[in-house]
């Protein structure tokens, strides 16, 4: 996949760019609204992940300019700005998503992941590893062809796990991804053991060891 | 504490004022007036009776003719003279067939050898009669010139402290959320247009200052963002990279969880000044059975035990679709949090309130406190101490009246909503 980063914050823009790029994405990075223009001007890109305060610029307007050039890039937009009305104008303006800062790379890896899946960009509906596939539009995962019981939030989980796979997760990553704002409320986070152990448990019987922890607290979906 | 000193109207403290001056001066001039009056009868009836006994006298001194009009005058011939006296007395008046009071001058006289005693004498009724009415008269006149004062003087002051009572009026609408400057009457007198010059001057003060500050809250909330973005961004990058040791992940997945605090904090922050900036104007009905419906099955995995909503009808309220969900959103987590540990949270919806309880060790130390800023009992649950401020700011802005209280060993909350 080959995406543009449009962000003014060059720390920021840099570990998003090495974050995406372990999973074998071509990224590209503007850091200024004039950069921005001339690449998206220039090159094609499947993805784009921008950031609406620029200082010299306001990314909406990137935006309309890549919708009245008909250009087939998916957008996320990044903002520093948790106003209901400016989720709305991007998402109205053809944002295929919004987040807002500050966010977890995992996070927005998998956004990307869930817009990229979208037929709309040649993608499929379909997530696989291994022996698991993931039916996104059915929200129903199968292993080896059978299909798992899972609830909810052991789905979400599964989803989320694979999207980032060999990505060390820590449980704040998790609880964040399962349970947004409400994250602050789970304390000792039992209630993230609780469904990672069901959901390694129901792999695990089905023979897919796949969920390792990591430095004893954090996990890591990998093959061995 | 000092005693608070009876408040009374502007207008009616001068009018009661011009009412008790003018009742004395009235009392003293009416009766001033009739004793002067009444005196100047009395010397009138007297020289009468004076003029008549000196006619008497000198018709007897020289035509011998001795007059008798009873009882008005009577003639006498007596053996010795007396002492001349002057005095009120009750005669029978047979032509007014009554008994009428008269003034009457005794005095004797020797004339021609002869000793008379003269009696003259004047009926009082007369007298009196003018007496009463000039003060009556008076009386109406002054009463007259009395209530035409009054309202002259009522009217010519609240004319004159006109645009006082404008001005006052348009303090007490003041509201410091307000984005309208408070607009005074202008006043031809110094006095007024200094104390208008002072206000406008002050609250124009007062207003930018409440503006910064909000816009500060607001900024700062912004501002943060984007550090934090970095930080945590970095801190994801690091448990990324290169081997870690468990105790170096203990601590970076710690600092994951400040971050996320930090950004409750932000958020709620955030929250708040865009709730005092009226910056919620969608405004919507809104289904609070079903907001609270979804909020519980959003939360129940977090609750070990049952959340039960007791709701008979539906509830429907005018607000932010956006504030209804933060409301029973927050009022819900706060329960979760505070719950002991297995007992059920009950939540009660009505037309006219929503109540939400939940078991506790006891009550909250300081009630009054509960819906502040960063107010916290204790260290134990990790709380930006900001959800229940954040349910005070959106009742305020809707009218609904939040209030606590503990029995049974729970923890009532409940929003008393108004009539829609």
């Amino acid at each position: 996949m080959k995406i543009l980063i449009v962000e003014d914050e060059k720390a920021l823009l840099q570990s998003i760019a090495n974050y995406l790029e372990k999973d074998g994405n071509v990224c590209e990075t503007a850091s200024t609204y004039e950069d921005a223009l001339y690449k998206i001007d220039l090159y094609e890109y499947d993805l784009l992940v921008l950031d609406i305060n620029l200082i010299t610029g306001s990314g909406l307007d990137i935006l309309k300019l890549l919708k009245k050039n008909k250009k087939e890039t998916a957008t996320i937009i990044i903002s520093a700005n948790n106003s209901l009305d400016d989720k709305l104008k991007g998402l109205d303006l053809g944002a295929d998503d919004y987040l807002t800062k500050p966010f977890h790379l995992a996070e927005l890896n998998s956004r990307i992941k869930a817009v990229l899946r979208r037929g709309k960009f040649g993608g499929t509906e379909q997530l696989e590893f291994n022996e698991i596939s993931i039916d996104t539009r059915s929200r129903t995962a199968y292993i080896k062809d059978d299909a798992m019981a899972l609830t909810r939030k052991e789905y979400d989980l599964l989803l989320f796990f694979i999207t980032n796979k060999g990505r060390v997760l820590s449980k704040e990553i998790i609880a964040e991804h399962l349970w947004g704002d409400h994250s602050d409320m789970v304390d000792n986070y039992d209630f993230i053991y609780v469904h990672i152990n069901n959901l390694r448990k129901k792999l695990t019987d089905a023979g897919a060891k796949y969920i390792k922890t990591a430095y004893g607290s954090g996990y890591k979906f990998m093959e061995d | 504490m000092a005693e608070r000193t009876k408040k009374i109207k502007l207008l009616r403290k001068t009018s009661k004022t011009f009412l008790w001056i003018s009742l004395v001066l009235m009392v003293f001039s009416t009766i001033g007036l009739y004793f002067y009056v009444r005196n100047l009868l009395q010397d009138e009836v007297e020289e009468e009776l004076r003029s008549t006994e000196a006619r008497i006298e000198s018709s007897i001194s020289e035509n011998s003719i001795i007059y008798q009009l009873p009882p008005m005058v009577e003639v006498e011939s007596v053996p010795n003279l007396g002492f001349e006296h002057l005095k009120d007395t009750l005669i029978f008046d047979p032509s007014q067939d009554e008994i009428e009071e008269f003034r009457e001058l005794i005095t004797y006289s020797k004339i021609n050898d002869q000793n008379y005693r003269i009696t003259v004498r004047a009926l009082i009724v007369e007298s009196e009669d003018i007496l009463i009415a000039v003060v009556i008269s008076y009386l109406i006149v002054i009463l007259f010139v009395f209530i035409f004062l009054f309202y002259f003087n009522k009217s010519r002051t609240q004319k004159l402290w006109n645009p006082f009572f404008k001005n006052l009026e348009q303090m007490k609408l003041f509201s410091l959320t307000s984005e309208t400057p408070i607009s005074l009457m202008d006043s031809d007198i110094l006095e007024f247009s200094e104390l208008n010059t002072e206000i406008t001057t002050l609250t124009d003060k007062v207003r930018s200052d409440y503006k910064n500050l909000k816009q500060f809250t607001e900024d700062v909330s912004h501002e943060l963002q984007t550090p934090l973005a970095i930080i945590q961004a970095k801190v994801d990058t690091i448990i990324n990279g290169e081997a870690l040791n468990d105790i170096q992940f203990e601590q970076l997945s710690s600092i994951q969880k400040d971050i996320q605090r930090l950004k409750q904090l932000n958020k709620k922050l955030g929250l708040i000044s865009k709730i005092e900036n009226d910056q919620f104007t969608n405004i919507s009905p809104c289904n609070v059975t079903h907001i609270l419906k979804d909020r519980i099955e959003n939360l129940s995995e977090l609750y070990p035990s049952e959340i039960l909503l007791e709701s008979n009808e539906d509830v429907v309220l005018l607000m932010d679709a956006h504030l209804a969900e933060v409301l029973c959103n927050n009022l819900l987590s706060n329960a979760i949090k505070y719950s002991l540990p297995n007992t059920p949270i009950v939540i009660v919806l009505e037309k006219d309130s929503l109540s939400v309880r939940n078991k506790g060790i006891r009550a909250i130390l300081k009630p009054d406190q509960l819906f502040q800023r960063f107010y916290k009992e204790s260290d134990e649950v990790k709380s930006t101490g900001l959800g229940l401020a954040i349910v005070k700011k959106i009742c305020d802005l809707y009218g609904f009246q939040p209030s606590y209280r503990f029995t049974n060993n729970e923890h009532h909350f409940t929003i008393s909503l108004p009539k829609q």
